[in-house]
């Protein structure tokens, strides 16, 4: 790798997750403000993230890290509804007896 | 209050005052980077630097031990069964720590002798401590295993908490005997000691803390049993799941067989997901108590802990997690940098959270908010965002100038040190640095006046038959 391809082949690392957790974030207040224009923030932070998920293709890590970086880009998408999903099923039984 | 959350409070006490040391001796070894020759032969970097990441190491575990003793007993309805031999015990891991940080500062180093490593230092970064004060800390976490293990067979009571609490204290014991034996070959003895770093951090601390979060929201938001014991549970999964063999991104580099990049970079690169689910928790939470609880520090700690963790360990780790990227940023300030943010983020604002919880129950407050919190929580974390940034920036001009340009020859590193970049970036940690020093005077104040006002109302009142004293 050279000096060049080190730099952004990290931050673009850092990004990846970083946007994860915008997406993550964001889906939860558009969750709790039912707010449409949050969604589309939120999924717009997805989208990015999977635009920062093809730059790193380019990159110069193996084949399987790529693979990886696919697959876990696939994974974070469930992530916060499946959570949300979770959590609302945890706190419904005491809000029924509430 | 229990006797044992009495003791709580004083271990709180005793973390906080090393936190006030770990920051001093930080601020000492920061300064060297920029002053050449600062306290030289005097108090050298070798000493403060030693001195800024044991205290660190024993300033959380005295919160953590503090957290589970003022919890143990509310969780269990009754006292700790050896109250008295705990009490023994945290005035012995005092004096202990004491004595060791005297010798560190006064003794410094001896000859290449087994006495040296009986009594000044075991040379292990972490756990330099010697022997017969890591015999004093064995015995010290012998007695805690003891008190919550034998605590909850006597109130015949094991909740989900109490369960994987106990069986974590199990390794949290075992893999701290790595800090006894001396190998002579390095590769042999960087491979067990990254157990007893990496495991202990990444997996045990990660359970306990959970753990202690777990009954810590009970008591600060009301959460349901069934929700923060099943929430743990998925965490316990995940994170054992994906921080054990994570252990191989500390293999990459030090002899041992290349199968460990595969499987380090693998696990490594998973470790941000159940980061993201803690999150979504958080702000789960936030929302549905629309970020008001009647402890308003703890409830902001707890958020910083959730978010923290995710920027420091997930973001700042996967940034330089995987093996090709890690070829040129081990062991430079990058590292230093995602070092200082996850510490902070998993562990330090987790404390902080119950230290706030213990003391609005210790002062009978029936609210505690007010000014200085906020001061000393913006300070604190505007220093470490500061300081992590900038040494982000002095390791990404290392792995660029210094490696990646360089080839790591002595050169490329005297060239690295020279940098622009570096030089700034190592300027703007001691500035950060400051200022989050000026947040922990903060938190020191708030902690001592905090809630007390209402204390006096309390006492006022008459007191209300049954309950512990």
């Amino acid at each position: 790798m050279t000096a060049g391809q080190v730099l952004g082949t990290s931050l673009l690392l850092a990004l990846f997750v970083l946007l994860a957790g915008c997406y993550g974030v964001l889906y939860c207040l558009a969750r709790l403000r039912t707010s449409r224009r949050i969604w589309r923030s939120a999924a717009t932070a997805y989208a990015l993230q999977g635009v920062t998920t093809a730059l790193l293709a380019f990159s110069p890590l193996d084949f399987w890290w790529k693979a990886l970086l696919l697959a876990s880009f696939v994974g974070y998408l469930p992530i916060p509804p499946l959570t949300w999903r979770l959590l609302e099923n945890l706190h419904e039984p005491k809000e029924q007896h509430s | 209050m229990y006797r044992s959350q009495h003791l709580a409070l004083k271990y709180f006490a005793a973390a906080m005052t090393l936190f006030g040391i770990m920051i001093v001796a930080g601020l000492l070894a920061s300064t060297n980077y920029v002053l050449d020759g600062f306290l030289l032969n005097k108090l050298d970097f070798s000493v403060t630097k030693m001195l800024h990441i044991d205290t660190m190491i024993i300033w959380l575990l005295m919160g953590f031990i503090g957290s589970v003793y003022w919890f143990v007993p509310i969780e269990l309805e009754r006292e700790i069964v050896g109250v008295r031999l705990a009490e023994v015990m945290f005035w012995i891991f005092c004096a202990a720590v004491a004595v060791v940080a005297a010798v560190f500062m006064f003794v410094q180093y001896g000859p290449a002798s087994e006495m040296s490593l009986w009594f000044i230092n075991q040379g292990r970064k972490y756990v330099e401590a010697p022997r017969w004060a890591v015999i004093g800390i064995t015995l010290v976490v012998l007695v805690f295993i003891y008190n919550v293990v034998g605590t909850a067979i006597k109130a015949r009571k094991i909740t989900g908490i109490m369960g994987v609490l106990m069986v974590d204290l199990i390794p949290l014991f075992g893999l701290y005997l790595i800090a006894f034996p001396s190998m002579t070959n390095m590769s042999e003895d960087q491979y067990w000691w990254w157990w007893l770093v990496h495991l202990w951090v990444e997996a045990t601390w990660e359970i306990l803390i959970g753990c202690i979060m777990a009954l810590a929201l009970m008591q600060l938001l009301g959460t349901s049993r069934r929700v923060v014991e099943t929430w743990l549970y998925i965490e316990v999964g995940l994170v054992l799941g994906t921080g054990i063999l994570g252990l191989g991104h500390h293999y990459f580099w030090i002899g041992t067989p290349s199968y460990w990049l595969g499987i380090g970079g693998f696990f490594s690169a998973l470790e941000p997901l159940p980061l993201l689910g803690m999150v979504v928790h958080a702000v789960y939470d936030a929302g549905a108590h629309r970020m008001k609880t009647t402890n308003q520090p703890a409830f902001f700690w707890v958020m910083a802990e959730a978010f923290g963790n995710f920027i420091g360990g997930g973001v700042f780790g996967f940034m330089m997690t995987l093996p090709q990227i890690n070829l040129f940023t081990h062991g430079t300030q990058w590292t230093v940098s995602h070092g200082h943010f996850a510490f902070w983020g998993a562990y330090a604002c987790g404390v902080l959270a119950v230290i706030y919880l213990a003391l609005q129950k210790a002062r009978a407050a029936e609210q505690v908010d007010g000014a200085a919190w906020k001061w000393s929580f913006a300070l604190l974390n505007i220093g470490i965002l500061g300081m992590v940034g900038a040494l982000l920036v002095s390791g990404i001009a290392q792995a660029f100038y210094e490696r990646a340009m360089g080839g790591s020859t002595l050169q490329a590193f005297m060239d690295g040190q020279n940098n622009v970049w570096f030089v700034q970036g190592i300027v703007m940690r001691l500035v950060f640095g400051f200022v989050f020093a000026a947040g922990y005077v903060v938190l020191i104040y708030d902690l001592l006046t905090i809630g007390r006002k209402r204390t006096a109302a309390k006492v006022l009142q008459p007191r209300v038959a049954g309950g512990p004293a």
